[in-house]
Order: C-alpha cells, then structure tokens, then sequence
C-alpha cells in the first residue's frame, strides 16, 4: 500500500476515529484504525464492537493495499505535523510496519494484519430514510443533556427515539431522561420513518453521529434502522451502531397536563440569576429554592458553611405563593436549551413534576423534578 | 392532689378541621357544606370532615363508601397537601414568635411550653388567645387551644370547645376534671385496652384513681404505671423540640382472633391505606417495613424487609405486608394482633434531596 493525503483530510477523519477508539481496551486490534486504499480513496475504519465509523478521505493512491495501525498514535502524529503538509503512507508487500513520512519526518508504525479487523455488520437494516442535519442535531442538542449514566438503568443511558403519528402532522421525538428530569422534543417526521420502531441509542453514538453532522453541511444524513442497529450515512463517512436493548419507560406518565401555577419570566435574567446564587450552594446537591409570589419569583440558596444568598426577579406569576426548590444545574442545563427570550414554568406543587417550556419553541418540552429544601 | 409547686404551661394547639377549612377557605363554594377530604373511590378514606358533616357521624379515618353512606350529599375532595405544608408553615411561624419549645404533632397540632415564653413572662391564656388571633389573621383558619400544666392535660383541653376554642384546665381543678373522663378519652387507650380496663371495672379518670397501681402494672405493663400518673395528673414528658421521628406504625387487636389467612390478609389492607396517609402527613421516609404477629399465645413476632428510601405508597406497603406475611411462612397460630410500621428513617440527605421520576414499569 502506497498513498499520499493531505494533513487536514487525514486528521479529519482521524479525530472522529480516535473517539471510537477506546483507550483501554483487551483486544489489541479494538486499538487500531484500519486503513484501506483504492480508487482514489483512503477508507479508515474504528470499532469499539458496538459502535463502528467508518471515514473517507479522497488520496493519491499509487498502490492499492490494507492495513491497521494505533489509532491513537497515528491520530497524535498526523495531529503534530505542520498545516500544509502531505503525507505519504506505505506498507511495503509483507512487512509489519507503515511508514508515516511528511517533509523530512518519517515514523514507523508497527501493523496488525486488516484480515484481523472485525468486519462491519452488512445486516439488511428493513428502515430507511433522510433526515436533515439540523434535525438530527436539534433531537441530540436539546436531549442528551438529561441522558442518565447510571449504568443500573442501562436503557436510560441513550436517546429514545420513536415517530409520533404520522403523514405531514407526524413527529420523529427525541427522549432523555435520568430519572430526575426529562427532555422530550420533537421534529418534523422524515417521510419513511413513521415505520421505524421505538429505539434507544446509546449516549456514545449520539455524541459521535453529533460531531460528524458538524462537517456535514446542509447534506441531509442517510438512516437505516433496525430494532437492533442503526446506521447513518453522513457525507462521506458511515456510522453504524448497536441500539440499546431495553424498553424505555412510558415517559408521558411523568408528563403532567394541567399544571395550574404558571410563570414566565426572561430567559436569560432568570438563568443568569440561578447561576449567581447557586454559587453559594456549592454542596453536590446544587439546591435553589424558588419562591413564586404575585408578580415575582425569590431564589434563594442557603450552605451551611457558604453563607446564604437571595435574589428577586420581576415574573408573570398570578398563582397563589409556592415555594420549590430544584438542583441548580438541572435548571441551568435546561435554560441553555431555551432559544427563546422567554421561558415558561408550569408547577403543580412542590413535589411533583414541573414542566418547562420554551414559548418559542413548541417542539420541546422538559420536565424537572423538584428537590426538598 | 399534688400539682408540683414550680407548675409548667405547656399549650397544645390544634387546627380546626384542618384539611376541610382550608379547602373551604379557598373555594367559597365549598363553604357551608359537608366536606369531606380524602378520596371518594371504594379503598378512599376520610382524612379531614368539616363541621357541617360532623354531625352525620362523618370522622377522620373512616371509609370514604362509609362516610358518604352516613351523609348523603357529603362532597369529597382531594387533599392538597401542598396547601395544608404552606399553612402549617405558617402557623409554626407563629409559634415560633411565643417560645422556641415547640413539638409539632403533625401538620395541624402542636405542644409548646411557655412557662418561659420569648419576652419576658406572662400568663398563657394570654400568649394562646393572640396565637389564636394570629394564626386566624395569618391564615384565615380557625385554631383550638388548651391550657394546663402538662401535655396531657393541654391536649384534652383543646378538644373541650372545638371549634375556635380556647380551655383552661388549672392544677386545682386537675383532679376533678380528670375524674370526670371516660378512659378512652386518655391518651393511648383504644378500644381493645378499654375493653381490658372495663373488664377490671375501670370506666372512668375517677376509677382509675382509685386503682391500685400495682394492678394496673400487672394488667397493663408500663403502660398501666403511666395511666395511674396520668390519673393523679402527673405528666412530666417534656415539649421535645426537634423530636425526630424514629419510626411510624398502625396496630390493630383483633375483636375475634383471626385464623383464616385471607382474613388476615383482608385486615393489612386498611391498615396499609392508613399507614401511607399518616406517613405522607408527617413526610415520614424510612428504609425498613415491619409487620408485627401477636398470637393467641401472646407470642409477637415481627418481621422486616428492606423498602424504597422514599414516601410509600398504600401499593407498596400492602405488597410488602403481603410477602411479610406469608414469608417465611403463614402464621401458624390463630392472630391477635397486627401491626405494620416503616422504621429505619432516612435522615441527612433528607434535608435537601433530589424527588425522583417515577416511570410506573420501572419503580422510578
């Protein structure tokens, strides 16, 4: 094998690869990227068993040939040559190394034979359709904040996704939740879809498919989905993975309908203002009370060992005096999804689910526990 | 009589129908009539009745099927337990003003000892009749108090003129008054242990004064030694502030022991109905379910599994009941009694905590 690429294509691709990589891992061909050239392209391939990405990169190839080599590594070197370089890769006919050369820099790199290399799923995925990338980047960005990591609840740990209705009126919903909070959002529903079955995919993937339709552009992204897999298709590169095997819960029970006690108040004072005062709650329990009173919400933060702090906000609130208390954090994560320049609060009382609104936005929908203060 | 020379005032203070007049107070459609606050469904019970449906037999505690039976008419409404914590927060707050001594009972009742009230000294009919007009002014409710020189006697007291009562019970009238009670009347007397003084011929505070101690004691265990105290007006438990709550349990004796398992399994169903209401009341969360087995043999046995470190639900501790009770085997001997308690209170984190989600599939 024999090709030269330039530095920017290569890192690209290898940056998506080296996160697929795992660092740790007890199969040494889990740590490499293979590399497979012919017709004027360089495929590089990453698996972690569950989750495999393929990239491609357009390159002179000059001998056709594959390989594998430590995607760590290679990404750290490609990473240290200068902007504008163009590198030549070879692997001689039976040797065990590649050759890694740019200017007057050349690496070798020890190999493990491609035929090795887990072979990626060519299961038939029955699925299939497009969904615009801002689409896709709306259902992750406005979830995956509210994805648990408990791994007990291993089918909280991914984004539920399910088509909702159908036709013009049908959504495709995105759903998180950790057990304390949940983010529900909606978009239109890609003609194709609405035969899709109800999936959970794993927080992993979500992050990896997020980074890749950043490069993507307006290109709307190929899906292909089973009740075991999914796949996407995204410029260039191939993503594939292995979907969470579990139910997710029947997240509308937690929903509530008529929350009677409504606020609305500025989006970004109120954010703003609870990130102020939870500076004194600096326990793990991030807590703030909210006080809710005609025509003002007081919140409120009391350590024990770092002093107290309170501030008052002007609020649309006509409902009667409530106190909550809520984790800081999880307002502050929510409020960093309100787009618009108000956010809406719907309380029942100060035990049970409090929903949270973005008046812009009718598509997204989060519900947060409250906290005993 | 001897009313100890350094006498102490302690207060016991308790709302008027709590749950009913607060729902009263805030829909005026409600007001006039029979109210009741609880669920209306067949395993529904009454938690508070308001006055207007009192004299049709409607109390506390009784079936809500009953309950509408005895009152035709009688609107049922569902507890706002959010609305009766805000009251009873202010109500505290009130307390708070007269003396820092203060046992909450629950959201609605308290003691307080004022022998040395917040600001200097002065008479505790005084201190009670402004903290009744406070709380009136504060929260539009209507409280009872009562009076005396211990908590015993305060607390029959304040039942003397509900509502909006206000009943002094002063040391040298002690002896008298308590003669006049009906032993149910006394703390801790139910209907099975007035069933056991009845049979001693004891019916009356006066009876009991006349008892011999040791034959209470025989009879009764501790808890005869304190009936004789209580009689000669000898209370001397303190107003604990900050008591903290170790555990919370129902117990009933059976009339007719009880052999047959589904009666037994029939009985643990009210009972679990009535433990989570009085846990949600006091917000009381423990780790641990115990069902205690009194045999006919006066053999008791109890039983323990861990629960889920958050408010129970009536479902959840009917299960947990349910297992205790068949497991590892069903009581071999006819039941005298049973008792369902959550013990093992979650404590710390409690102050400040995270409320879960709860997905029913997965037990939040």
């Amino acid at each position: 094998m024999k090709i030269t690429i330039e530095r920017a294509a290569l890192l690209r691709s290898l940056s998506h690869i080296q996160n697929v990589v795992e660092r740790r891992t007890t199969i040494p061909i889990l740590s490499n990227v293979k590399l497979e050239a012919r017709d004027e392209n360089l495929a590089l391939t990453a698996t972690d068993l569950d989750l495999t990405l393929m990239a491609n990169e357009k390159a002179d190839v000059i001998d056709p040939g594959v390989t594998t080599v430590s995607a760590h590594t290679f990404f750290d070197i490609v990473r240290k040559f200068p902007g504008e370089a163009a590198i030549t890769l070879e692997q001689a006919a039976g040797s065990t190394e590649m050759t890694v050369e740019a200017g007057r820099s050349v690496f070798h790199l020890p190999c493990l034979a491609a035929d090795e290399f887990p072979a990626m799923s060519l299961e038939e995925l029955d699925v299939r359709f497009e969904i615009l990338p801002a689409d896709l980047a709306r259902l992750i960005d406005k979830t995956r904040f509210a994805i648990s990591t408990e791994e007990t609840r291993y089918y909280l740990n991914g984004i539920h996704m399910h088509a909702a209705g159908s036709g013009p009126t049908g959504t495709l919903r995105g759903v998180a939740t950790d057990g304390h909070r949940l983010s529900r959002v909606e978009v239109p529903l890609p003609p194709g879809a609405e035969n899709m079955p109800p999936i959970i995919v794993p927080r992993k993937t979500v992050g990896e498919i997020r980074k890749l339709i950043e490069t993507a552009g307006d290109v709307p992204v190929q899906v292909a989905v089973s009740s075991a897999r999914i796949q996407f298709g995204c410029g260039p590169d191939m993503l594939v993975s292995r979907l969470i095997d579990g139910t997710f819960p029947d997240y509308e029970r937690v929903i509530p309908m008529s929350n009677e006690r409504v606020a609305s108040l500025p989006a970004k004072v109120f954010a703003e203002a609870v990130d102020r005062v939870a500076t004194i709650s600096t326990e793990k329990a991030r807590a703030v009370k909210l006080a809710f009173d005609t025509g003002k919400i007081t919140i409120s933060a009391v350590s024990a060992d770092a002093g107290r702090a309170v501030e008052e906000l002007d609020a649309e609130y006509p409902d009667g005096a409530l106190e909550i208390g809520f984790n800081a954090r999880y307002i502050l994560d929510m409020m960093s999804q309100i787009d618009g320049g108000e956010v809406r609060i719907e309380m029942a009382n100060a035990a049970a689910p409090t929903v949270v609104r973005d008046p812009a936005d009718s598509g997204a929908l989060y519900v947060l526990m409250p906290m005993r203060v | 009589m001897d009313a100890p020379a350094a006498s102490r005032k302690i207060l016991h203070v308790d709302m008027d129908a709590f749950y009913a007049s607060i729902e009263q107070r805030d829909d005026p459609s409600l007001r006039g009539r029979p109210l009741a606050v609880g669920g209306s469904s067949r395993r529904g019970v009454v938690l508070t009745a308001s006055y207007e449906a009192r004299p049709f037999g409607v109390r506390s505690a009784m079936p809500s099927v009953r309950a509408a039976e005895l009152c035709p008419g009688l609107l049922f409404v569902k507890p706002r337990f959010d609305a009766y914590k805000e009251a009873s927060r202010v109500i505290r707050e009130v307390f708070a003003l007269f003396t820092d001594k203060i046992e909450p009972l629950s959201l609605d009742e308290a003691y307080l000892d004022v022998t040395s009230p917040t600001g200097g000294p002065r008479p505790a009919v005084e201190i009670a009749r402004e903290i009744k007009a406070l709380i009136l002014a504060r929260t539009g409710l209507t409280a009872s108090a009562g009076v005396s020189f211990n908590k015993f006697l305060a607390k029959i007291a304040s039942d003397l003129e509900k509502p909006d009562g206000l009943t002094v019970i002063r040391p040298r009238q002690a002896q008298a008054f308590i003669a006049s009670l009906p032993v149910a009347r006394f703390h801790g007397v139910g209907p099975a242990t007035a069933r056991r003084l009845e049979a001693l011929g004891i019916r009356t505070g006066a009876d009991l004064q006349a008892a011999e101690e040791g034959e209470l004691v025989k009879r009764l265990g501790r808890f005869g030694a304190f009936l004789w105290r209580i009689a000669r007006g000898q209370d001397d438990r303190p107003v604990e502030a900050n008591r903290r709550r170790k555990s919370l349990s129902v117990e009933e004796t059976f009339g007719v022991d009880l052999r047959d398992p589904t009666a037994m399994r029939a009985a643990l169903g009210p009972m679990a109905v009535e433990l989570a209401r009085r846990l949600e009341r006091q917000d009381f969360i423990g780790r641990t379910l115990t069902l205690k087995i009194k045999t006919d043999d006066f053999v008791i046995r109890t039983r323990s599994r861990a629960i889920l470190p958050r408010l129970a639900t009536e479902q959840e501790l009917l299960a947990g009941a349910l297992h205790l009770l068949s497991h590892p085997d069903a009581p071999e001997r006819p039941v005298r009694l049973l008792g369902l308690g959550v013990h093992n209170p979650v404590v710390g984190q409690t102050e400040t905590r995270q409320l879960p989600l709860i997905f029913d599939a997965d037990r939040g």
